[in-house]
């Protein structure tokens, strides 16, 4: 076998039932063919997750923390840690196995995929269950299972804080709080308290695990294969950023949190729980108002020079809170989506949320819900356990909030999410339960651009998605940059004479043509389908809520428009034909499947 | 950790308007009249409003310092952000703080460092090197006692750090010869590089006490003059 390079071909194995640790070999042809992060990761769960149906909360579900072939490299943005695991949180329209559900991927940036690479591994496989709280502790080739009984309960702030006393500026974490703890299904995993992997459930299953954290050391880097081409390229990545003063200026004046306003006078916001595309009092939560009440620091991933995570002070009636101000997602989603447009309150329940560890994007879409069904009567008070939860409530919120994490009352049922919300109070309010085969949307509504987001959405291997994006070119696009340990922000800066073909080809050794390396993001986005497939999601689950054929925005950007089933029928069929897909099925045809080296899963 | 770094602070203040001379209190040890007399001194001075912990300084200066020979040709190496002379701590609430030799008119480093001095060099196994200005190491004669690392911890900085294999000081920042690749490279002008200055608010301090400062200056609303 031929030498790697660039990557190491080792995954760490950790077993959290025998407790046995264990190198793994990663073949170089899975290095090839799937790089590292979500394309790796999934390559790895196929292989392991051998029959649909399996309980995601099975010991045998892995949990597979994987950086990418630029991880650890100080290629500027490459800071991103991909979590791979069988999604929590997805169900088909007809369950063909008790615990169908879809592959889940959620991506973090920070510094803890580098210093997975430091320490010698291409990634981390946890599988089996431990019978009280640990955490793992690698120190390169040292790696110790760990009690964290006396962690267990901690928030994510505090417990980032005792970490960084304890082992200092040489370790990097990851980790969950109290939602993790509680399994509750929408549970996320933190780092440096603040950045989160959010979606699909993945802190659940590390709860399910007992696993309180991850706390890596390493002092490796492993070699290229043509470093002279490499240091070349990495310099004309610095220049590209360098020369574009106003394009990465965007991102470190405000980051995502520019398109509060700007989505919002496009019509394109999620506000009322998507009832609407635009929020009247936006000037109360966009850039300037956090700049001038809330931002205090810009902060950077590793190596990464658009410093987007604004770290925030705010003050007033819930007291001095510091975390990463609103950006976005999150200040659309239990913002504008809530009406809540007192920001201090909004950085309140970021804080709150990031702190127990759960998905701020499900928090907002299943709140919106609940606000909803409340307004129209479908439930009342004693069925919110008596908090009065009304549009712009940031109070009420937050009890729910807690409930939620504590599984308590009507808590317990709201930790199940829209869908599972839906089908218990019955009475129509299924359609505006917004989610994409159980996943809740993020903070892009849909009716503006309906095309684009109805496939954006309707699309995602992980269910709804935000970061999938529309045409199946892009969607590859986007499977190979997230296998890469990249960031999707930077991504247009690695064009041409930086594009990313050129980085795989100096760091591994493998040259390929254009064509050769785009089919590694459809090789992934076409597993994934397929995993999904043997699940039983099929063309019936690549469908969009309700709301979006019946209720038109009534003011804004955008007001009045609609587009039809039919609408949605054609655009799907083009989709899937596009694809090289079956249009009744949605299958990949057999003949795609070999085309992109695939054969084994036909 | 405590306020009484704020104290330090004043102290140095009244310091510098007072003149020179030696003054000894505790850990705040000055020696004036003691500057080299060939040349400015200059170190890396960190702002701390600008850096946002990106860690680009760690890698640039690591690759510099750490080439690697490919076909005969020496070239940067990877940047391994741990082998960076400059060292950037992160904490909670968000701060970064690079830390880098200070290059302290009074090197409290060389003054600790128990090896005769070679007699026609002057230099013990850490000096002061004549032409960069900048703190130097002789591994050939340093016995590994550690009291630079202990001088720097106690007084200063605290970056010099014993290497745990080789049990040599590391850390010390050697400018680049002139050109520091920190400074260059830094995607938010957060480092300089210049005239070392004594009176400056966060000269000398440890990571930990810049930290402090930084806490009470971003996140209680208290106003705190910058170095």
């Amino acid at each position: 076998m031929d030498k790697i390079y660039g990557q190491y071909g080792i995954l760490l194995d950790i077993n959290l039932t025998t407790k046995e640790i264990k190198k793994t070999k990663i073949s170089k042809n899975d290095l090839k063919n799937y790089l590292g992060g979500r394309g790796l990761g999934m390559k790895i769960l196929w292989d392991r997750i051998k029959e649909p149906g399996l309980d995601p909360f099975s010991p045998d579900n892995p949990l597979l923390f994987m950086p990418g072939p630029f991880s650890g490299l100080p290629i500027p943005s490459s800071s991103r840690t991909t979590i791979v695991t069988k999604s929590t949180r997805t169900s088909p329209v007809t369950d063909k196995f008790e615990h169908s559900s879809t592959i889940s991927y959620a991506n973090m940036g920070g510094f803890f995929g580098p210093e997975v690479k430091f320490a010698g591994y291409d990634g981390i496989a946890v599988t089996g269950k431990s019978s009280s709280p640990v955490y793992i502790l690698i120190e390169d080739d040292k790696v110790e299972i760990k009690s964290a009984r006396s962690y267990w309960g901690m928030g994510t702030d505090n417990f980032d804080k005792v970490l960084i006393e304890k082992y200092g500026k040489e370790y990097q974490s990851c980790y969950i709080g109290q939602g993790g703890e509680n399994v509750v299904p929408y549970a996320s995993i933190i780092n440096t308290a603040a950045r989160a992997a959010g979606r699909g459930g993945v802190g659940a299953v590390m709860g399910s695990k007992k696993l309180k954290a991850i706390v890596v050391n390493g002092s490796q880097q492993p070699k290229l294969a043509k470093h002279k081409m490499y240091l070349e390229l990495l310099d004309k990545a610095r220049t590209a950023f360098h020369e574009d003063k106003k394009g990465v200026d965007y991102w470190r004046s405000g980051g995502t949190a520019h398109a509060l306003e700007s989505s919002s006078n496009a019509g394109t916001m999620a506000v009322r729980n998507y009832r609407e595309g635009t929020f009247k009092e936006i000037e109360m939560i966009n850039t300037k108002a956090a700049r001038t009440q809330i931002w205090k620091r810009d902060f950077a991933c590793f190596s990464c020079q658009l410093a987007c995570k604004k770290s925030g002070f705010a003050k007033g009636a819930y007291g001095g809170v510091v975390h990463d101000g609103p950006e976005y997602e999150t200040g659309t989603m239990v913002g504008a989506n809530l009406l809540i447009s007192d920001l201090e309150g909004l950085n309140k329940i970021i804080f709150v949320c990031d702190d127990y560890g759960i998905d701020i994007i499900t928090v907002g879409g299943v709140l919106g819900f609940l606000m909803e069904a409340r307004e129209k009567g479908m439930i009342d008070l004693e069925f919110l356990d008596g908090i009065d939860l009304k549009w712009g409530s940031v109070d009420a919120s937050i009890e729910m909030i807690h409930k939620i994490v504590r599984k308590e009352g009507v808590g317990k049922l709201a930790s199940l999410g829209v869908k599972a919300l839906a089908k218990h109070i019955g009475q129509g309010s299924e359609e505006f339960a917004i989610h994409v085969k159980g996943h809740e949307l993020a903070a892009w509504n849909v009716n503006t651009r309906a095309e684009r987001m109805m496939i954006t959405y309707g699309t995602a291997n992980r269910g709804a998605c935000h970061l999938n994006s529309s045409s199946p070119s892009r969607q590859n696009h986007n499977a190979m940059q997230d296998s890469l340990g990249a960031c999707s922000f930077a991504g247009k800066w690695y064009n041409k004479e930086t594009a990313y073909r050129l980085f795989i080809e100096a760091i591994t050794g493998i040259e390929q043509t254009e064509e050769e390396f785009k089919q590694i993001g459809e090789r992934i986005f076409n597993l994934e389908k397929m995993f999904n497939y043997r699940e039983g999601f099929n063309r019936d689950d690549d469908k969009m809520p309700e709301r979006f054929f019946k209720d038109a925005h009534t003011y804004g950007k955008g007001e009045g428009v609609l587009a039809t089933h039919s609408d949605f029928d054609q655009w799907i069929e083009t989709y899937y034909s596009d694809r090289g897909w079956d249009l009744k099925t949605s299958k990949p045809t057999a003949e795609k499947l070999k085309q992109l080296g695939l054969d084994f899963v036909i | 950790m405590t306020h009484k770094e704020t104290s330090r602070r004043d102290f140095l203040k009244k310091l510098a308007i007072g003149g020179g001379g030696v003054v000894i209190l505790g850990k705040y040890h000055f020696l004036f009249g003691n500057e080299p007399k060939n040349g400015i001194l200059k170190a890396i001075v960190v702002d701390f409003d600008k850096c946002t912990g990106c860690r680009t300084c760690e890698t640039v200066c690591s690759a510099f310092h750490h080439p690697i020979e490919i076909n005969g040709e020496l070239l940067n190496g990877l940047g391994n952000p741990k082998l960076g002379n400059i060292q950037v701590y992160h904490y909670n609430p968000d701060v970064d703080i690079p830390s880098v030799c200070a290059n302290c008119p009074d090197t409290p480093c060389v003054n600790a460092c128990p090896v005769i001095p070679d007699p026609l060099t002057g230099h013990k196994a850490i000096y002061r090197d004549e032409v960069t200005q900048a703190i130097r190491t002789n591994h050939s004669v340093c016995i590994s006692c550690g009291s630079c690392s202990r001088a720097c911890e106690n007084e200063r900085t605290g970056i010099i750090k014993m290497n745990p294999v080789t049990q040599h000081p590391e850390h010390i920042c050697d400018h680049c010869g002139g050109d520091p690749q920190c400074v260059k490279h830094c995607p938010y002008g957060a480092l300089s590089f210049r005239e070392v200055d004594i009176n400056k608010t966060y000269f000398g301090l440890s990571p930990e006490e810049i930290a402090e400062e930084l806490f009470e200056r971003y996140y209680s609303g208290e106003e705190v003059i910058n170095g």
